[in-house]
């Protein structure tokens, strides 16, 4: 190489630069000499050519912007080459020739070619043998041959998807070379060194006169090692040989077909040789990710390929319980949905009802739905569930209030529970909270560390039964299961004997409740670990591999089937290339680089004497476009700058012109057209903001007019006492159609249970079960408080037998009567018993569990939220029922008008309670605060 | 490209002399007419057959309130019961001086006029000064002559030119005595205002001025197109436009807004005010001059105004 980096084709033309004075001159001359005019009124003129002046010479930097595009233009026609080959071999020996055909030399494979022949044939035009060896290939012939010989080989090889291992080729070398030394030995590197090797040092050691490594820059030799199914996005690792600079590259995620559906990119900084990127993709569309790679890099080590195990699961979760929006740490799907998040796709129903909510999941075609705390489900639904299940879905249920009150033949619960729930720990109970026991060896939990800071207070407890042990996957110390399974069908269901939120243990707000529940949804995936996590080896045919330009072809060539040992990464060999092993219904994706891979440069510290050298199709390069580029910017600028100086843009005109172009522009961002609604009101908003304008108390219309008379008068009644005494004013009473009517515009429903009245509809029943469910409260009224005397013993009324029969179908809590420190008898009045028209029924409402040990000076218990549902027989509409002058309708029993004043009182409780909740018992603190304060 | 306006050198003032009679032939004579009588008692050559200073007999007519007693004719009013006054034929003769401005500005011609205006406004001035000395005028040109009052004023006029070539700019009026006309003939390129400076004090002396303004075409049309130098023949400034044509709009409207400015300058003073271009035969400058100096604007042709 001479001292320049460049050589010019047609130098005879540099002579042209001799030209630049003259241009110079010519250029200096410019603009043309003015035509003289003598001119008296030269001054008149003057006044209005003051803005024309222009010099009379071209400023000197304008001059030699001009010299320069000149210069350009010369020295782009005399053809500059950057980098032009030069070569000679050394002629002591034959010429040894060791050439890289991994994955890294696909792209500039004709490249290496080139060189490799041109190394042939200058030995050619030297009269020296020539030996070659590929160190991709599995057998070596390193013996020195003719160079028709070595051409015939060059012609044949090509590049392999695997990394190679240079050892043998190297050691064929060498014995090859046993008597005589080579003259030159030329490596053809792909720049990556081998695990555990020093090539350059071994080649030095073949004891060659030269020694040259040809190498590429090896700047886009870039490999995909790992992906990872993120929250948001598919997180792609990469890894690169030169680590010198930033890098960014797209990457494309693939489909089976091949067609591109998504991309990101992986961005390397300076200095780093792996880095990690993205591909933001919804999920749908992740599952259909086959093949990730690196765009316009065609090598199977930037091909990533993906199969079964990437794919998020979806997971559907319903809750029983009806306080979700308003306090999310009580809610049980707040624990799941963040343990879950990161792992799997979460939907939720937008309905309460079950009816319609848990079709409308299914729908969705979820892997795996979560129910917390449901104790029964509609009957129609049972026959879905189960047919969903046997078709593989599986089913996670938690334990709660609702569950433990279910009765026993629930079917889908994977072992028979006992009804009720077990306490562990508290004042009736030697019982200590329990901590969890090791997890069994069949379970999806083992191998996790047993917890030691998880505490069980409650659980519900499952009958024994022998296979009870196996069901198993997680027990308490005590032995009483936690989590118990069964397989139903394809489908599993799997129970965790404690609830979801932090009530009954500890373990919601452990780190193995997300641990627990991310391995229990893992196994809802098809393949794999289904047979509960025992070993099993298997053995994958070849299906499609990677070809060195990394793409997936059909041909299998001599490759052998795939050993799958779990626990164990297959790794990709010269039997095993990678690609795809099993069948299309399920493979196994086997990657070029292992995981956490990286790609290293060749060792250069052992090298010995040695020269490097570019490969030179790679780097000669013609300077003439850049030059002519260059010329021709030039040219821009000074048509730019001829502009400017010729006043195109200050003149008034022009300008105003500019502006208002500008004006233009900014104004169509700027300006939005008025927001134009579409007219989406129905006919019935009016009557649905009259509803909400004001609250109304409502009944329900149960067909029989008596009934329905006297609660509308009523609630009237109420509604005149409300007004009166409390700033609440209720409009008038509305009648409700259940089985029709929108009923969550009312705060309360009162239905006045009538034996004789049509049973409502399984759909109404469902429809009341959602207004429960979503925060509403009906107070079920049977009237009978003196009728059931009759029947001595145990006897139940008609009207009782219905409101059984009526709630057979819904999911309700435990109930209890109202506790004399329950909010409801302070909420307004201060009360000790809710009378109607008779009295001596109890007032049964949802049980509070949990605050039984809560210290008993406490005037007034704080429960939360408000129950969805009262009970009583004493007939309140009768008390309140009122004609039109305030008249009472029916006399109280016994006949006593302070009975019917509590029955009033009992009536203005139960409103404040259902519009304030617990606010009344936070009150109780007003005492302790005001004397805090000093007052 | 050959220049459209260069410098010609001074005209004879033979050559000068013998066109301005040629002209001067074309115009009859010249009776001033005199709105203020000169209070002079050089006569004129022949009387004005109106009433006013003189020594003949003109017309006796009813003394009327208000006029000098000392007026009364009292030889005649003794014939009858009437007092009369005798009135005496005006028999002054009137000065005119008369100046041509002969600033380097006005040694120019382009290929658009057909003389240089240093020579239109010297056959002007001479040919006035013929006209006028037919009627029996007093000419004069301040600083160069004193007013005469000859048949031969013309050539006299030339021969002082000849012998004390005219001052630049505008004339000294240390001659200027009494109230009489004069006749300016100029190309008036200075700003108004300065030359407004110099006129004001005269037409506050009484005098009553007549401005010739002389315009080259190339003046007024501005013919010029590509990268021009102009020069000023009198500063020697220089001024370059690179591109001339597209100063054409502007620079006739700043040259005849000059002119206007200035004729109505001159009008509210009294004076007169005449453009003259030199592709036009001097002839049509020769008129108006003659027609104000008579009295009769309204009879020149264009309303006294070419």
């Amino acid at each position: 190489m001479t001292g320049l980096p460049f050589l010019f084709a047609n130098p005879a033309l540099l002579a042209a630069l001799i030209a630049l004075p003259v241009i110079w001159w010519l250029l200096r001359m410019t603009p043309p000499k003015p035509a003289a005019e003598v001119f008296p009124p030269l001054r008149i003129l003057a006044s209005v050519l003051k803005r024309e002046e222009t010099p009379s010479k071209s400023p000197w930097w304008l001059t030699l912007l001009r010299m320069l595009m000149a210069a350009a233009v010369i020295l782009a026609i005399a053809d500059p080459v950057v980098n032009p080959r030069q070569n000679t071999l050394a002629t002591g020996g034959p010429l040894a020739i060791v050439v890289d055909n991994s994955w890294a030399t696909a792209t500039d494979w004709e490249q290496r070619v080139d060189a490799v022949s041109t190394l042939i044939d200058d030995a050619e035009a030297r009269d020296l043998a020539v030996s070659i060896a590929f160190t991709g290939d599995r057998q070596h012939d390193a013996t020195p041959g003719s160079a028709a010989t070595a051409r015939n080989r060059l012609a044949a090889a090509a590049p392999i998807p695997l990394a190679v291992d240079r050892g043998q080729a190297i050691a064929a070398l060498k014995t090859a070379f046993e008597g005589t030394k080579p003259g030159t030995l030329a490596f053809v590197s792909d720049g990556i060194e081998a695990t555990d090797q020093k090539t350059m040092a071994a080649l030095a050691e073949v004891g060659a006169a030269e020694l040259r490594l040809i190498e590429a820059d090896g700047s886009r030799t870039v490999a995909l090692t790992d992906t990872s199914n993120g929250s948001t996005g598919m997180s792609v690792t990469a890894t690169r040989l030169r680590k010198d600079g930033a890098l960014t590259l797209p990457i494309v995620a693939y489909d089976t077909r091949g067609r591109a559906i998504a991309d990101g990119q992986v961005a390397f900084a300076a200095g780093d040789g792996v880095a990690k990127g993205s591909i933001e993709a919804p999920f749908e569309l992740r599952n259909d990710f086959a093949r990730i790679g690196i765009e316009n890099a065609a090598t199977a080590g930037s091909v990533h390929l993906l199969d079964d195990g990437f794919r998020r699961r979806r997971v559907a979760l319903l809750s029983g319980e009806a306080r979700d929006l308003s306090q999310p740490l009580l809610s049980p799907l707040y624990y799941i949905n963040r343990a879950l998040a990161p792992y799997a796709d979460l939907v939720q129903p937008h309905e309460t009802d079950l009816a319609v909510a848990i079709p409308e999941l299914l729908e969705q075609k979820p892997s795996v739905l979560i129910m917390a705390d449901i104790g029964r489900l509609p009957e129609e639904i049972y026959p879905k569930l189960s047919k969903w299940i046997d078709n593989g879905g599986m089913l996670i249920r938690f334990a709660g209030p609702r569950l433990a009150a279910a009765p026993a033949d629930d079917p889908l619960v994977p072992v028979t529970l006992r009804q009720g729930e077990r306490a562990l720990g508290g004042a009736l109970s030697w019982s200590e909270p329990q901590p969890l026991a090791d997890y069994p060896a069949n379970s999806p939990f083992a191998g996790m560390a047993r917890p030691n800071d998880i505490l069980v207070k409650r659980q519900v407890l499952a009958e024994p039964t022998a296979d009870l042990a196996e069901r198993t996957w997680a027990s308490l110390a005590d032995g009483t299961p936690l989590v118990t399974t069964s397989a139903r069908g394809a489908g599993r269901i799997i129970l965790f004997h404690v609830s979801a939120e932090a009530t009954w243990s500890n373990l919601p707000i452990s780190g193995d409740f997300v641990e627990m529940l991310r391995r229990s949804v893992q196994l809802s995936r098809g393949g794999g670990v289904a047979n509960e996590g025992k070993a099993q080896q298997q053995t994958l045919a070849p299906y499609r591999l990677l070809n060195a330009d990394g793409v997936l072809v059909a041909e299998t060539g001599n490759a052998r089937p795939l050993d799958v040992i779990p626990g164990k990464a297959p790794v990709a060999t010269a039997e095993n290339p990678p690609g795809l092993y099993g069948s299309e219904d399920g493979f196994t994706a086997l990657n070029l680089l292992p995981r956490n891979a990286e790609l290293q440069p060749i060792d250069m510290t052992a090298a010995g004497a040695h020269t490097v050298q570019q490969l030179a199709g790679s780097e000669s390069w013609s300077l003439k476009p850049a030059l002519f580029t260059l010329a021709l910017l030039l040219l821009l600028v000074d048509a730019l700058i001829v502009l400017f100086l010729g006043g195109a843009f200050s003149r008034p005109r022009a300008a105003k012109a500019m502006t208002a172009a500008l004006l233009l522009a900014a104004s169509a961002f700027l300006v939005s057209p008025p927001d134009v609604l579409a007219d989406d009101s129905r006919p019935e908003d009016a009557a649905i903001l009259e509803r909400l304008d004001t609250t109304h108390l409502a009944y329900v219309v149960t067909g029989e007019s008596e009934v329905d008379r006297l609660s509308d008068r009523g609630l009237m009644g109420l509604t005149d006492f409300l007004t009166y005494r409390t700033t609440l004013e209720p409009g008038t009473p509305v009648g409700l159609d259940i089985a029709k009517d929108e009923l969550s515009f009312y705060p309360i429903i009162y239905w006045p249970v009538s034996a004789s009245a049509p049973m409502p509809s399984p759909q109404a029943v469902s429809r009341i079960d959602a207004y429960m469910r979503a925060g509403g409260t009906v107070l079920f009224d049977t009237r009978d408080q003196f009728s059931s005397l009759g029947a001595a013993s145990g006897g139940t009324s008609p009207n009782t037998e219905r409101l059984q029969a009526i709630l057979a179908n819904l999911d309700i809590p435990p109930l209890e009567p109202v506790p004399t420190d329950h909010v409801l008898t302070k909420a307004f009045y201060l009360l000790s018993n809710f009378p109607g028209r008779y009295t001596g029924s109890p007032l049964w409402i949802e049980a509070q569990l949990d605050n039984r040990e809560e210290a008993s000076n406490r005037p007034a218990r704080s429960g939360d939220g408000v129950t969805p549902i009262m009970i009583t027989g004493n007939d309140f509409a009768g008390a309140w029922a009122v004609d039109a002058n305030g008249i009472a309708l029916l006399p109280t029993v016994p006949p006593d008008e302070m009975q019917r004043e509590y029955a009033f009182r009992s009536g203005v409780n139960i409103m404040m309670y259902m519009l304030t909740g617990n606010y009344k018992a936070d009150q109780v603190h007003v005492p302790a605060l005001l004397e805090r304060l000093g007052q | 490209m050959a220049s459209i306006g260069h410098i010609v050198a001074r005209t004879p003032a033979g050559e000068v002399l013998s066109r301005a009679q040629q002209r001067a032939m074309l115009v009859p004579d010249c009776l001033v007419e005199a709105r203020r009588i000169a209070n002079t008692v050089i006569s004129g050559w022949h009387g004005r057959r109106k009433r006013g200073i003189g020594e003949n007999f003109w017309q006796f007519r009813p003394y009327s309130d208000g006029e000098s007693l000392s007026r009364i004719d009292w030889r005649r009013s003794a014939r009858d019961d009437h007092t009369y006054v005798r009135d005496r034929e005006w028999e002054a003769a009137h000065t005119i001086w008369l100046w041509a401005d002969l600033s380097p500005s006005m040694m120019y011609k382009s290929t658009l006029g057909s003389v240089s205006k240093e020579s239109r406004a010297l056959v002007l001035m001479l040919a006035l000064a013929e006209i006028l000395a037919r009627s029996g005028e007093r000419i004069g040109c301040p600083g160069v002559m004193e007013p005469i009052s000859a048949r031969n004023a013309a050539e006299r006029l030339a021969t002082a030119i000849m012998l004390s070539p005219l001052a630049e700019g505008l004339p000294e009026t240390g001659m200027i005595r009494s109230a009489s006309d004069l006749v300016l003939i100029g190309d008036f390129l200075d700003p108004t205002d300065r030359i407004m400076e110099r006129l004001g004090p005269l037409a506050r002396r009484g005098l009553r001025g007549h401005v010739v303004e002389i315009a080259d075409p190339a003046e007024e049309v501005f013919p010029y197109a590509g990268r021009t130098e102009f020069s000023d023949p009198e500063t020697g400034q220089k001024l370059t436009a690179g591109r001339a044509e597209i100063l054409r709009e502007d620079y006739q409207r700043a040259y005849l807004a000059r002119r206007e400015s200035l004729g109505v300058t001159l009008r509210h003073l009294g004076w007169t005010f005449t453009p003259h271009r030199t592709d036009r035969p001097a002839s049509e400058a020769l008129v108006a001059v003659h027609m104000y100096l008579s009295g009769m604007p309204g009879r020149a042709p264009h309303g006294g105004q070419l």
